[in-house]
């Protein structure tokens, strides 16, 4: 009896200390999980930094014309941290982001209130759709850099002209991508807004909105790297400040390590941006995100 | 003079859809149908009787080809709260938690921020689901999901609440279950409800009053008076017997080409 019930304790107290690692394990692997996934995604970066630096090494290249990372890595130290009073790009990177930035933000919010205020009302209206449709689609096959003449006959060289062109550039998949959200919104939930008494601009603001949102962010996440490409134009061809007037004016004097530390700028501003949205998209699409295909059963 | 009774009223009512590849399909034809205050009406029938064209004209979704519809002596002219409708495919807005789901029709109505939120608790601890109401709607099951669906329709206080085959997607005991908590939610609020099946089974257990509709018929097939007292015991002799009546009232008016079973 007494050997029973001892060798009863101990059957269970060896299940609890076999379980206890095990949930320890268990609660630790999410985290280890998105850390190996993590490390993953610099892997291919790095191998490529490592390749650059063997061709540069190997003198395929000559110097001059593709310096090797560690150039690259204190032009970009001495653009970002450098005396200003030096004199050259030293020290300017923070002022080239910020008047980059200000456009960029300037007219992709132009886009972003535009398209989806006009594609909302396009895509759930027939008639709408029947007057404004063919327009846009008309439009949006002329390449944004064509409008740079007119641009400049209308803006000058400036901020408002690199603002018109972003503006411009993104406007078209937002509004696309907002039209086709609308016209693809699950049918019944527009029958529960009337039936629930809504109509005209609160059927569109509480029912059709909300349900176009995954499309939407589609729109808007085209959109923002096409403000990107385009601000890079903008400050080519017309404006005197700004990470890509920085990388035009470089590669006119020939320092090909500023031209690149401003690429890899523009690709970190690019990808930063990118991730803002993801990261108000995964709030305000949550229950979209656990209704899809990559939710977690 | 009408009725003051009467909450829905249909007179001689006629539904054709044309169509390019089938022409005119005559859906409905001389309907006439009239349904009482606090009833619970089923309508039912097999695949194309008309049954919820019947129902979306009377939800105001479908305006019929010729003849009457009203609703407490007004002609419908549209979708609206006085009459609202439960859906097969619960049709509940995923961004939205239970309760906000209940609250936004009221939302619409008008009703103050705190008003709604009293007003949807109440609704939802009818339909049993108090302690889910903050949880997002796309985390319920697909019986409390209609539950949601049930308590956002009570909460508009409509002159009848409409129900479209609520039921057919749940598996036979969730479906018992909402069965007898529908009868119960009907006795609480004194609710008038059209419900739309093709389940004698349902029928029966649910309805005071059991309509019969065939494909091509002119007029309604027939209608049958369930008085068996609740609550109905499905395995019953009676409920067998009645069940049996509704079935050689849709078959003996079936035409030869239709399939009772076909759904």
């Amino acid at each position: 009896m007494s050997v029973d019930s001892a060798r009863g304790n101990h059957v269970v107290g060896q299940a609890a200390t076999r379980q206890t690692p095990t949930a320890a394990a268990s609660a630790a692997a999410p985290l280890l999980k998105s850390l190996k996934y993590g490390l993953l995604g610099t892997l291919m970066p790095l191998a490529f930094v490592a390749i650059w630096w063997a061709a540069v090494a190997a003198g395929f290249f000559p110097r001059s014309v593709l310096p090797s990372p560690f150039a690259v890595g204190a032009a970009m130290f001495d653009w970002a941290f450098g005396d200003p009073a030096r004199g050259g790009y030293s020290g300017t990177l923070l002022a080239a982001i910020g008047a980059s930035g200000q456009r960029v933000i300037m007219g992709y919010g132009i886009a972003m209130i535009l398209g989806v205020a006009i594609g909302v009302p396009t895509g759930a209206s027939k008639l709408l759709g029947a007057l404004v449709d063919p327009f846009i689609h008309l439009l949006r096959p002329i390449p944004v850099t064509a409008w740079v003449p007119l641009s400049l006959v209308f803006f000058g060289f400036g901020f408002k002209g690199a603002v018109f062109l972003v503006a411009l550039g993104s406007f078209f998949p937002i509004v696309v991508n907002t039209i086709e959200g609308v016209r693809g919104a699950n049918r019944s939930l527009i029958k529960v807004g009337r039936m629930l008494g809504a109509r005209g601009f609160r059927l569109l603001w509480f029912f059709i909105l909300p349900a176009s949102l995954p499309s939407i962010f589609v729109g808007l996440r085209l959109g923002m790297g096409i403000s990107w490409v385009l601000i890079i134009v903008a400050e080519m061809m017309s404006v005197k400040s700004g990470i890509g007037y920085t990388l035009l004016d470089a590669y006119s004097f020939g320092r090909f390590d500023v031209v690149i530390a401003a690429m890899i700028t523009l690709g970190l501003m690019g990808f930063l941006s990118d991730r803002i949205i993801l990261a108000i998209e995964a709030v305000v699409l949550r229950w979209h995100r656990e209704t899809s295909i990559h939710a977690e059963p | 003079m009408q009725n003051p009774d009467v909450i829905v009223s249909c007179e001689g009512l006629d539904r054709t859809f044309v169509t390019k590849d089938a022409g005119e399909n005559k859906v409905l034809q001389d309907i006439n149908l009239q349904i009482r205050k606090g009833e619970f009406v089923v309508l039912i029938g097999p695949s194309g009787c008309g049954k919820s064209t019947l129902l979306n004209i009377i939800a105001g979704f479908d305006q019929p080809t010729s003849g009457l519809a009203a609703i407490a002596g007004e002609q419908i002219e549209g979708p609206g709260p006085d009459k609202a409708m439960v859906f097969q495919d619960y049709a509940l807005l995923p961004w939205l938690n239970a309760r906000e789901n209940v609250e936004i029709g009221l939302r619409m109505k008008g009703v103050a921020s705190a008003e709604r939120t009293q007003q949807a608790m109440h609704v939802l601890g009818l339909v049993g689901l108090s302690e889910a109401a903050e949880r997002p709607v796309y985390r319920l099951s697909g019986g409390m999901q209609q539950r949601v669906s049930i308590a956002r329709a009570l909460a508009l206080k409509p002159k009848v609440l409409l129900m479209d085959e609520p039921f057919g997607a749940l598996d036979a005991f969730q479906r018992a279950i909402m069965h007898k908590e529908l009868v119960r939610i009907w006795r609480a609020t004194g609710a008038t409800i059209v419900f739309v099946t093709h389940s004698l089974e349902e029928a029966v257990f649910l309805g005071e009053r059991v309509v019969a509709m065939t494909p091509k018929a002119v007029g309604l097939t027939g209608e049958l008076i369930i008085d068996m007292p609740r609550p109905r015991d499905p395995l019953s002799p009676e409920f067998a017997a009645l069940k049996r009546k509704l079935y050689e009232m849709l078959t003996a008016h079936l035409p030869a080409d239709v399939d009772l079973f076909a759904d």
